[in-house]
C-alpha cells in the first residue's frame, strides 16, 4: 500500500501499458460502446431493454467506484440517491414534461441534494461504521418513499410515466433502441466524465486519502471536504442513473430505493475490481443480467446463480473482471 | 495476471454474448395464435414471499388447461410460464418480455399490484390482454383501468367493504379497530371496510398501519387495541404476517375478549396451517371457501385435492376461473382485440366460487361470504356462516 | 405512575425482544468483533437452524426433544463454521468487501437451497411442552415462551463472554487478530482458533434460529430481516463483544416495542434512526476501524 500521490511511470507500468493487454484495456471501452450502440438494429428489443438497463446502473455504479474503489468509502446506500433521481424524473415525466434531459438534470440535482444532506453526516464515519450509515440513511428514505404516498404513491409507485422526448417538439422515442441510444450516450458521457475526475490531481488526493488518510491530514490536506465532494458526485451521478433507469421502465416505485439496490451496486463494484472503473461498468452489466433478465426464466432459482456467480468471482477473479496491476492507475 | 485479465475478459463477453444470444431475431410482433394453437404466458412469483400464491395460480390454471386436453378455445396451448420475482423491478420486465420475445398472445398472473400497474401501459400499447390472477389494486379497474386489462381475482376495496354492515352489526354500538399493513393493499382494504362500516354506522376505535414485511413483534400495537377500549377488531393480513398476528392474538389474550374479523387471506391457504388453534373461531370475508356447497365447487376441490394433496385457495380459483374466461373468449378470436371483444361478450361464469360476471370495468361482480374457521374433523377449513349482501 | 403500569406489559415485551434480538446477534457480533470478518451468511445460517426446528417440532414438543434440536443445531452450525472459515481463509487480509461479497454469496446460495427443498410456506412452531400457553401476569396475559426467552438470552449472554474472555480458545482468537504473527511465532497454529470461534459464531446463529423459531417462525425472506436486525444491534452496540451486544439489543428491542407503541406512525424509522444516532454519537467506540 504506496502513500504516492501520482501515477508512477515506473518501467513496470510502462512495459504494461505497451503490451497488448494495455491495447486491449483502451481499445474495450471504445468496442464495447460501438457494439452497444449498433446491437438495437440486430436484437430484440428484450435485449435493448436489457442493454438499457444495464447502461443506467452502470452510472450508478461507476459513481459508486469512484467513492468507494478510488476514495476508499464503502456505501451501502447509494439506492437512496438513485431512488430520488428515479422519483424526480418520474414526478417531472407525470407533472411537468416528457421531455428527458429535463428528467434527467431533475434526477441528477435530486440525488446531489440527498447526497449533499446524507453525506454531511456519513462522511464523518469511516470503514465499518460509514457503510452501516449510509445504510441506515438509505433506510429511512425507503421508509419515507413508501410512506409519503402523496408525493412517491406508496408502496404502487408511479406508473404509466410518458415516453421520453428529447426536444420538447421532438417525437416520442418508443422503439427501444432510440431509448438505448439515448441511455447510452448519457451514460458513456458520465462515465468518461468519472474517468476524468479519477486522473485528475483531485482524484489522487481521493486516493490518498483511501491509502493513508492519517498521512494525508499530515500534509495539510482537509480530507472532509474532498470526501463530502466525491459522496455529492456519486450521488448525482445515482440520481442520473435513476432517471435513466426510469426513462426505460416507465415506472418507479419504492423498491429501486431497496437495500437491495445498494447491495447489488456494491457486489458489482467488487466484481469489477474497485477502483478500476472500466470493470464495475463490466461488472454491473453482469449483475443486471443475472439478476433481472436470466432470474425469471430459472423456474425460481435467480439468487443461487447469482450467488454462485458472487463465490465464483471472489474465488477465480481476486481483482475483479478488470484487475490486474493497473488498478492503481488510471 | 495479465493473460488471465484478457482471458477473462473475453469469456465474459463469450458468456454475455451467448446469453444473448436466443434474443437475436426481429423486433416486428404479433401476438401467435394460430388456427389451432395459441401461446399463453404465465407471470407468477416463483421466488421470495409470494411464491405460495404463485405456486395456487399455477395449480389452479393448470387444472383447467389438464382438464380441457391442453387447449383453451380450441386451440393447443403453449404455455410460457415467467418468474414475476417479488416485485416490480423483476416483474415489469420480466411481463415486457412475454410481450416481445415469447411473443404470448394472451398474459395471466401477476400477484404483485405494482406489477400489474407497470404492465398497464406495455401490454395496452402492444394490445396483448393481460389477465389478472390476484394483484388487487384498485385503481387497475379503476382510475388505471384500460381495454386490454382483466381481472377474475378481486378488488381490494370490494373485499373490505363485504365485512362492513356485518361488523357494525356485531358490535352494537361499540367501537371497531382496524390494523393492516402500511402498503396500498392494507389500506385499500381498511380504507373499503371502512366506508361501509361508518355507512353502517359504525365508529372506529382508531387505526395503525404497521410497518409491511418488517413487522415480527405485534405487541405493541395489541396493546394499543386493548387500551383503545375497541369491542372489536377488523384487519387484514396475509402471509407470514397474517401467521404472527393471528398467533400473537391468542398469546397476549385479546382472543376471548375482543372478537377479531379480517378479510379472509388472514386465514386463507397454507396459513391457515400455520396458524394452527389461534385461527379457530375468527370470522372472515371472502369470495370462496373450499366449504361452499355447490356442485361445481365439491367437483373443483375433488380434483385439486386428488392431483395436488392440498386444498384448493382463492388464488388458485382466480387462476382457473382466467383459463375458463379464455378458453371461452379464445374461441375464433385472432387478435388481441377480438380475445378481448370475446371476454366483454361473455355473460355470466360458472365458478368454484358460484357466479360471477365481469363489470364494465373488467372486475369480477361476485358474492362475498362470511366464514368461520372450524375444526371440521380432517383439519382446519372455512366455514361458510351465510353470504354477505354485497 | 400510572403509565408504567399501563406500559409495563409493554415494556417486559420490550426486553424478552430485545433479548431474542440478542440471541440473533451474538453470532455476528462475535465474528466481527474478535475475527473482524463480516459474515453476512449469520441470516442465512439462523434460519437453516428455523427450519431444523420445524422439522423436528411437529405437533406438541417435550423439552427433550427441544433439547435435542439445540444439539442438532449445534452440530450443524459448527460444521457451517468450520466449512466458511475454510473458505475464507484464502480472503485473509482482503479486506471486508471481499467477505462481504463471498458470506453474500453463500447466503443466497443457502438460503434458496432451503427454499427449494422446504417449499416457500411460511411455518411456524410451538414452544417446547410446559414453555407453551400464556399465563395472567400483573393482570395481563404474557406467553411463557417470552419469559424463557429472557432467561436464556441472559445465560447464553453469560457463556459467551466466558468462553471469549476467560478461555484459552477466546485468548488465542483474539490475540491471532490482534498480531498473528506474533502467536505462530509462540508455536500455536492459529488456523483452528480462528476457524473455533468462527464455528461458535456459527452455532449460535443455527441455535438463535431453534431458539427464534417459535416467535419467528420460518419462511423465506426471514434470513434478511434477521441479517439486517443482526447487523443493526451490532452497530448499536458496539465493538465490545457481549455487553455491548447485549446493550445494544436491549435498546433496539424497546424501540422495536415501546418505541412502537408510543410513536406507531413512525415505527418504520424507528430502528435506522436509533442506528444512525448510535452511529454518530459514539463513533470512537464503534465497529474496530480496518486500517485502510
Amino acid at each position: 500500500m504506496t502513500a504516492t500521490i501520482s501515477p508512477a511511470r515506473t518501467s513496470a507500468h510502462a512495459a504494461v501499458r505497451g503490451g497488448w493487454a494495455g491495447r486491449l484495456r483502451r481499445v474495450l471501452p471504445v468496442a464495447t460502446v460501438l457494439a452497444v450502440a449498433v446491437a438495437p438494429f440486430g436484437v430484440t428489443p428484450p435485449v435493448s431493454s436489457a442493454l438499457t438497463r444495464m447502461c443506467a446502473f452502470a452510472v450508478l455504479v461507476v459513481g459508486l467506484d469512484l467513492l468507494t474503489g478510488v476514495a476508499g468509502l464503502p456505501s451501502l446506500g447509494q439506492a437512496a440517491p438513485f431512488g430520488a433521481g428515479a422519483y424526480a424524473a418520474a414526478i417531472v415525466a407525470t407533472r411537468l414534461s416528457p421531455v428527458a434531459p429535463l428528467q434527467l438534470v431533475a434526477g441528477a440535482a435530486a440525488g446531489g441534494l440527498l447526497a449533499a444532506v446524507i453525506g454531511w453526516l456519513a462522511v464523518r464515519l469511516r470503514g465499518i461504521n460509514f457503510l452501516m450509515i449510509t445504510l441506515a440513511l438509505a433506510e429511512l428514505v425507503h421508509a419515507l418513499a413508501n410512506q409519503w404516498s402523496s408525493l412517491t404513491g406508496g408502496s404502487n409507485g408511479l406508473v404509466g410515466l410518458p415516453f421520453i422526448r428529447i426536444a420538447p417538439a421532438g417525437p416520442p422515442l418508443v422503439a427501444t433502441g432510440y431509448v438505448l441510444w439515448y441511455v447510452l450516450a448519457v451514460s458513456a458521457a458520465c462515465v468518461a466524465v468519472v474517468v476524468v475526475v479519477s486522473r485528475s490531481a483531485f482524484g489522487r488526493t481521493l486516493r490518498g486519502i483511501r491509502d493513508n488518510e492519517g498521512r494525508m491530514r499530515a500534509l495539510g490536506y482537509a480530507t472532509f471536504w474532498p470526501k463530502y465532494l466525491v459522496f455529492c458526485i456519486a450521488g448525482v451521478l445515482a440520481g442520473v442513473g435513476g432517471s435513466l433507469w426510469v426513462a426505460q421502465a416507465q415506472f418507479v416505485s419504492p423498491g429501486s430505493l431497496n437495500f437491495e439496490v445498494s447491495a447489488l451496486a456494491l457486489m458489482a463494484v467488487v466484481i469489477g475490481g474497485r477502483g478500476t472503473l472500466y470493470g464495475p461498468v463490466l461488472g454491473a452489466a453482469l449483475v443486471v443480467l443475472v439478476r433481472y433478465e436470466l432470474s425469471p426464466y430459472l423456474a425460481g432459482r435467480g439468487m443461487l446463480l447469482l450467488g454462485g456467480v458472487f463465490i465464483l468471482v471472489v474465488y477465480l477473479l481476486p481483482k475483479g473482471l478488470a484487475g490486474g496491476r493497473a488498478r492503481r492507475s488510471a | 495476471m495479465r493473460r488471465i485479465n484478457g482471458r477473462v475478459l473475453r469469456a465474459v463477453s463469450a458468456i454475455v454474448a451467448i446469453a444473448l444470444l436466443p434474443a437475436c431475431g426481429s423486433s416486428f410482433n404479433t401476438g401467435t395464435i394460430t388456427s389451432d394453437s395459441v401461446k399463453i404466458g404465465l407471470l407468477i412469483p416463483q421466488s421470495g414471499v409470494y411464491a405460495p400464491l404463485g405456486t395456487d395460480i399455477s395449480r389452479g390454471f393448470h387444472l383447467y388447461l389438464d382438464a380441457h386436453g391442453g387447449q383453451l378455445g380450441h386451440r393447443r396451448v403453449a404455455l410460457v410460464t415467467a418468474d414475476e420475482g417479488a416485485g416490480p423491478d423483476s416483474g415489469v420486465p420480466a411481463g415486457q418480455k412475454l410481450i416481445q420475445q415469447s411473443q404470448v398472445a394472451v398474459a395471466v398472473g401477476v400477484v404483485n399490484s405494482a406489477t400489474a400497474l407497470g404492465l398497464i401501459q406495455p401490454y395496452n400499447e402492444a394490445k396483448v390482454p393481460l389477465i389478472i390472477a390476484n394483484a388487487g389494486a384498485n385503481a387497475l379497474t379503476g382510475a388505471k383501468r384500460s381495454a386490454y386489462v382483466w381481472r377474475t381475482s378481486f378488488a381490494n376495496g370490494d373485499v373490505g367493504a363485504s365485512m362492513g354492515a356485518y361488523v357494525a352489526s356485531r358490535v352494537d354500538f361499540g367501537q371497531v379497530y382496524l390494523i393492516a399493513p402500511d402498503y396500498a393493499a392494507g389500506h385499500e382494504q381498511i380504507g373499503g371496510f371502512r366506508e361501509a362500516f361508518e355507512a353502517a354506522g359504525g365508529k372506529v376505535a382508531g387505526a395503525d398501519y404497521p410497518p409491511f414485511g418488517t413487522t415480527s413483534n405485534y405487541q405493541p400495537y395489541l396493546a394499543r387495541i386493548q387500551r383503545s377500549g375497541a369491542r372489536a377488531v377488523f384487519c387484514f393480513f396475509s402471509g407470514a404476517e397474517a401467521v404472527s398476528f393471528v398467533k400473537q392474538y391468542t398469546e397476549f389474550g385479546l382472543a376471548p375478549t375482543i372478537p377479531l374479523y379480517a378479510t379472509g387471506y388472514l386465514t386463507e391457504g397454507s396459513v391457515l396451517r400455520g396458524e394452527g388453534a389461534a385461527a379457530l373461531g375468527i370470522q372472515t370475508g371472502l369470495h370462496y371457501s373450499t366449504e361452499l356447497d355447490t356442485a361445481t365447487n365439491h367437483a373443483f376441490v375433488a380434483a385439486y385435492v386428488a392431483r395436488y394433496h392440498a386444498p384448493p385457495t382463492v388464488f388458485s380459483v382466480a387462476a382457473y376461473d382466467a383459463a375458463q374466461v379464455l378458453d371461452r373468449a379464445m374461441a375464433g378470436a385472432r387478435t388481441g382485440a377480438q380475445i378481448v371483444a370475446g371476454l366483454g361478450r361473455l355473460g355470466d361464469i360458472d365458478s368454484p366460487r358460484g357466479t360471477w360476471h365481469f363489470s364494465d370495468t373488467h372486475n369480477p361482480v361476485q358474492r362475498y361470504y362470511l366464514r368461520e374457521v372450524r375444526d371440521q374433523g380432517g383439519g382446519l377449513v372455512n366455514a361458510i356462516l351465510r353470504t354477505l349482501s354485497s | 405512575m400510572q403509565w408504567l403500569t399501563d406500559n409495563f406489559i409493554t415494556i417486559l415485551d420490550g426486553v424478552a425482544f430485545g433479548l431474542l434480538l440478542f440471541t440473533i446477534a451474538i453470532g455476528l457480533s462475535l465474528i466481527l468483533g474478535v475475527l473482524d470478518v463480516l459474515n453476512l451468511a449469520h441470516g442465512a445460517l439462523y434460519l437453516a437452524g428455523a427450519y431444523l426446528a420445524v422439522q423436528f417440532f411437529t405437533g406438541r414438543v417435550s423439552i427433550w426433544v427441544f433439547l435435542l434440536a439445540l444439539v442438532m443445531a449445534s452440530v450443524l452450525g459448527a460444521g457451517a463454521g468450520a466449512g466458511l472459515a475454510f473458505m475464507m481463509r484464502p480472503l485473509a487480509g482482503r479486506g471486508h468487501l471481499d467477505q462481504a461479497l463471498l458470506s453474500l454469496g453463500v447466503a443466497l446460495v443457502l438460503a434458496d437451497l432451503i427454499s427449494a427443498v422446504f417449499g416457500n410456506d411460511v411455518h411456524t412452531v410451538s414452544p417446547p411442552g410446559f414453555l407453551s400457553g400464556s399465563p395472567q401476569l400483573a393482570g395481563f396475559t404474557y406467553p411463557v415462551y417470552r419469559l424463557a426467552v429472557i432467561l436464556v438470552g441472559l445465560v447464553l449472554a453469560l457463556v459467551v463472554y466466558l468462553v471469549v474472555e476467560r478461555t484459552r480458545l477466546g485468548a488465542l482468537a483474539r490475540a491471532t487478530v490482534i498480531d498473528a504473527p506474533m502467536v505462530r511465532a509462540m508455536g500455536v497454529d492459529t488456523r483452528p482458533f480462528v476457524a473455533g470461534i468462527f464455528a461458535f459464531g456459527t452455532v449460535l446463529a443455527c441455535v438463535g434460529g431453534v431458539l427464534g423459531a417459535p416467535i419467528l417462525g420460518a419462511y423465506p425472506g426471514l434470513d434478511q430481516y434477521v441479517l439486517i436486525l443482526g447487523l443493526v444491534v451490532v452497530v448499536v452496540g458496539g465493538v465490545d463483544t457481549v455487553r455491548g451486544t447485549l446493550v445494544g439489543a436491549l435498546v433496539i428491542g424497546q424501540v422495536e416495542v415501546l418505541g412502537v407503541s408510543l410513536l406507531p406512525r413512525y415505527a418504520s424509522f424507528l430502528v435506522f434512526a436509533t442506528m444512525v444516532v448510535g452511529l454518530l454519537l459514539r463513533p470512537g467506540n464503534r465497529m474496530r476501524v480496518a486500517a485502510s
